[in-house]
């Protein structure tokens, strides 16, 4: 019946061991306000340094229960285990010393300090059981963790290559991973909980307190499996409900682990898994939509002079530099303006001139931005006669000639340009010429209908 | 003259009242404590300035574009809302098992634990009322209730397990339009608006256009602006009429009388400005500026007279009537025009089954056939212009209705109805970033709960803003003493319907 009386006291650890922090470091402070010969202290010096070591001893004691009864390896709480128990004797003797003497003993100083250092260290050392050993290393600039040795590289969760994903082996660049991401923060080699570490292949074999929770074959039967489709007010419930949830792609992928075999050999081809499945893990490189080409930011200044001429100007998003450019303020824009345009000429990605005065002359203008990306000419003057300057533009993919007068055969000598993916002639004598022809890109020429049916006048 | 002293007497009564003890005693202390230390200081540099918060660009001109986190797929959106929540029974839930069961009492399992907003007792199941079919290279299956939209379904995403947690119009409303069923969040349009500002700066960033009758249960709170300054709001146009009331100059007032009598009214404001600081009466010089824009750009652009006759055919448009079908073009125009969010409401989709045009059967089917070309419409218009390549298109309800007919106060009803449901409804996306012909979620037998690729309002919410150029997690604003988002603490990306 009493036996709860250790585990129950072994928890108290974490607050017993701040009391001989407080009475020791207060002693230690008192000794070094003694001066020679000065006995004054002496009376509150002996007081600090025994119930210092009374409580360092019962700390220790509850240390100990806390490691027996609480799922902590040996090798994690040893030289806490060592030095806690070694300033609980090492402050004893320094009692002994001064208790039967009339004066601060010779050296007592040095060996106070010593014991301040043990005192320290050992708290150091349980700082790094409970909090982690990165504990205060984390808060520090990532270049000096890097300096001191430690890797900040994000932990990442599963990952999966488009190509050659059936060659992965199942369990260590599979299971593994989705472990580490979601199981390994409360079961790891350090910190058991329920007695299980889920860091490798073999520990994952050994189980946990309530016993195996593989069984090969059969995912239904291992807890590994089981105790994560539980519903989460469940107390197994495994991750516990306030911590970050599995995807149903993961749990799904560890039930198949386990129907296979549960085993090290397997491949993740051998699963007969859907793409769907690991659509979620597969890391796409996205291709990007304007050019790669690097240039330098557009200075803020620079952008305010646009602003202030009435051009819409922004960067494309925060972090990019390219630059957008619209003149849905500026309808009187023509083909005077465009030195107006000199100080972005490279950073230029879209510009918008659509219900503006350019005509023809124009497009030489436009040819002479390199990464101009999307051009819409919607409503305006242009004729269509010198597109072929465009050619140019190579990094052009979609242009915009809505309500423009451009014919097809002038579209035609965009005919095989480098980039251009879409051009949109709506309402142009382009999209009114039925001749079909093929082009290098896609030729938008509109002029939807939607034929009058029965069904539209029944009122019902 | 007499007239006069009293406007005077007025106004300082006026500035007393703004002086609030806080004011006093902050006046007090700093000038007290000046002039102790204006001896000191030789007397130099104690000019007033403004007080409050440091300005910046946006308090000037707090519709001003700013660019988004990362390169938003869309620029604009236009959503339309179905308020009072259409069947997906009978538009786009294809439930062949449904119809085995017509009539048949409704099996407890789905009545267990749940309350429903009319149904009472074991009401009976209620087969599809339309025919389906599976159209275009998508194969998705659509009725026969919307014969045009079934043209274009290769340019939609459809989410077919959406869920809410709400049962009634009002707080389902908000919770689609704002992410909390209760008052006091910004609405969608709002946060997009106050992220992104407007491109054009003669038109309002966000309006919102209503047909059907009546404006949706939950009032305006839906498209207003919560806890962002207020001229992130919508701005309601009437789409007959004038578009926004008391625009146009009265009779005997020149242009150049308006615009002397706006810089006269805000050289005063400056003034007061100066005085107190407060960044509220920023927003208004700019809204009295921004009104007097409006004034030539607005009546233009809510005018659809000067469309073409193809394009009047191709909408089903009549203009000077309040249709949804106006509604739409009008939306094509506005976001022609730079306005980043438009938002239609049409109500008249609460198919309850009390009345002929409450009836699944009837009065959905004639629904259908208001908006069933307008908005096919506008996919194509928008499509043949190549707006649709930065516009994101979302059309839904507030939830979805019941596979069960309604059997209101247990009694039979005469004609066909279905009640609020929330557990699995449909909804669809088309347009900038969203994946072609894509079709996600799966539900049950009866069209009853999803069973697969559920989707939350938070879910929907977060793509959208993802769609837009904005992490939902770090996209904040700072209220009452902590960062509030859009999706509050949840929603995930819908990956599999982004392009």
């Amino acid at each position: 019946m009493i036996e709860f009386i250790f585990p129950l006291f072994g928890r108290f650890h974490p607050i017993l061991v701040h009391l001989p922090i407080g009475f020791l470091a207060f002693g230690i402070i008192l000794v070094f306000l003694s001066k020679k010969g000065d006995s004054k202290h002496l009376d509150s010096i002996r007081l600090a340094f025994l119930l210092g070591a009374i409580s360092a001893i019962l700390s220790s004691i509850s240390g100990f229960l806390q490691y027996q009864y609480e799922g902590f390896s040996w090798d994690s709480v040893q030289f806490h285990f060592y030095f806690g128990s070694g300033t609980a004797l090492f402050s004893f003797w320094l009692f002994y010393e001064i208790n039967k003497s009339n004066e601060i003993p010779p050296k007592f100083k040095l060996k106070a300090g010593i014991l301040f250092a043990l005192l320290l260290f050992t708290g150091h050392l349980g700082g790094n059981i409970t909090h982690g050993e990165t504990y205060l290393i984390e808060p520090l600039p990532a270049e000096m963790q890097n300096f001191l040795g430690y890797d900040t590289s994000e932990k990442k969760g599963l990952e999966i290559p488009e190509n050659g994903w059936e060659e992965l082996a199942y369990y260590e660049d599979v299971v593994q991973p989705i472990l580490n991401q979601n199981c390994a923060s409360c079961h790891n080699t350090r910190n058991k909980k329920g007695e299980l570490d889920l860091s490798s292949y073999n520990s994952l074999l050994e189980g946990g307190e309530d016993g195996f929770i593989l069984t090969s074959g059969s995912p239904e039967d291992s807890p590994l499996f089981s105790r994560l489709v539980l519903p989460k007010e469940d107390e197994d419930h495994m991750p516990p409900k306030e911590k970050r949830q599995m995807h149903k792609e993961e749990i799904e992928l560890i039930q198949r682990w386990i129907a296979l075999g549960g085993n090290t050999e397997s491949k993740l081809g051998d699963a007969n898994i859907e793409t769907e499945l690991l659509e979620p893990f597969i890391k796409r490189e996205e291709i990007p939509f304007y050019s790669t080409a690097s240039v330098n930011p557009v200075s803020k200044d620079d952008l305010n002079t646009l602003k202030d001429e009435g051009f819409f100007a922004e960067p494309v998003s925060e972090q990019s530099n390219w630059i957008m450019i619209s003149c849905i303020n500026f309808p009187s824009f023509s083909d005077s303006d465009w030195q107006k345009l000199n100080s972005v000429k490279d950073q230029l990605a879209f510009l918008d001139l659509s219900r503006t005065q350019i005509t023809d002359q124009s497009l030489d203008q436009i040819a002479g931005f390199p990464n101009l990306t999307v051009l819409k000419l919607n409503e305006s003057d242009i004729s269509g006669s010198g597109l072929e300057t465009l050619l140019k533009n190579e990094n052009l993919k979609n242009l915009y000639l809505n309500k423009t007068q451009v014919t097809l055969e002038q579209l035609e000598s965009l005919q095989d340009h480098p980039s251009l993916e879409k051009v949109f002639a709506f309402d142009t004598p382009a999209a009114e010429n039925d001749k079909s022809k093929e082009f290098s890109f896609h030729l938008e020429k509109g002029n939807y209908l939607l034929p009058k049916l029965a069904t539209d006048t029944i009122v019902f | 003259m007499k007239h006069l002293d009293k406007l005077f007497q007025e106004l300082s009564q006026q500035q007393l009242e703004k002086k609030t003890r806080r004011h006093f005693l902050m006046d007090c202390v700093s000038k007290m404590g000046g002039l102790a230390l204006a001896p000191l200081m030789f007397g130099c540099g104690l000019e007033s300035k403004p007080k409050g918060l440091e300005l910046s660009q946006r308090d000037l001109n707090p519709l001003a574009p700013l660019p988004p986190p990362f390169r938003g797929k869309a620029k604009s959106i236009i959503y339309l809302h179905m308020a009072g929540a259409p069947s997906q029974l009978e538009l786009f839930d294809y439930k062949p098992e449904l119809a085995k069961y017509h009539n048949q009492p409704c099996p407890e399992s789905l009545l267990e634990g749940r309350t429903f907003a009319f149904i009472r007792g074991v009401p009976n199941l209620l087969g599809p009322q339309a025919n389906f079919t599976q159209k275009g290279e998508s194969g998705a299956w659509v009725s026969d209730f919307l014969p045009h939209f079934s043209q274009v379904i290769d340019d939609v995403a459809f989410l077919k397990a959406v869920h809410t947690d709400q049962f009634n119009h009002g707080p389902a409303q908000l919770f689609m339009q704002t992410g909390s069923p209760r008052l006091g969040r910004p609405s969608l349009g709002s946060w997009v608006t106050y992220g992104l500002g407007t491109e054009n700066q003669n038109l309002p960033g966000f309006v919102v256009l209503t047909s059907g009758g009546k404006t949706p249960d939950a009032g305006k709170s839906v498209w207003g602006s919560g806890f962002l300054p207020s001229v992130y709001q919508g701005v309601q146009c009437r789409s007959k009429g004038d578009p926004v009331l008391y625009l146009q100059d009265p009779d005997g007032m020149s242009r150049d009388m308006k615009k002397n009598l706006i810089s006269a009214i805000n050289d005063v404001n400056k003034e007061e400005f100066n005085q107190y600081g407060d960044p509220e009466i920023l927003a208004r010089i700019n809204q009295y500026e921004m009104a007097y824009r409006m004034q030539i750009e607005v009546p233009e652009v809510m005018d659809i007279n000067d469309e073409p006759e193809y394009i009047h055919e191709l909408y089903g448009t009549q203009p000077g009537k309040e249709s949804f079908a106006n509604n739409c073009l009008l939306a094509r125009k506005l976001v022609e025009k730079g306005v980043r969010v438009v938002q239609l409401y049409d109500w008249g989709w609460d198919s309850h089954g009390t009345d002929h045009d409450g009836s699944i059967d009837m009065g959905l089917r004639n629904k259908c056939r208001e908006i069933d070309r307008p908005m096919t419409a506008l996919l194509l218009d928008l499509k043949q212009r190549g707006l649709l390549e930065d516009t994101l298109v979302v059309w839904g309800g507030e939830f979805g209705r019941t596979p069960m007919q309604e059997n209101r106060e247990g009694k039979q009803q005469s004609f066909l109805g279905r009640d609020h449901h929330g557990d699995a409804f449909t909804m669809w996306m088309a347009g900038g970033g969203v994946k072609k012909g894509a079709s996600y979620g799966i539900t049950d037998d009866f069209g009853f709960s999803g069973v697969d690729e559920r989707v939350s309002v938070h879910d929907i919410h977060a793509t959208i803003l993802h769609l837009m150029g904005f992490d939902h997690e770090q996209f904040t604003y700072d209220f009452q003493g902590r960062p509030f988002r859009l999706t509050d603490v949840e929603g995930e990306l819908i990956r599999k319907i982004i392009a």
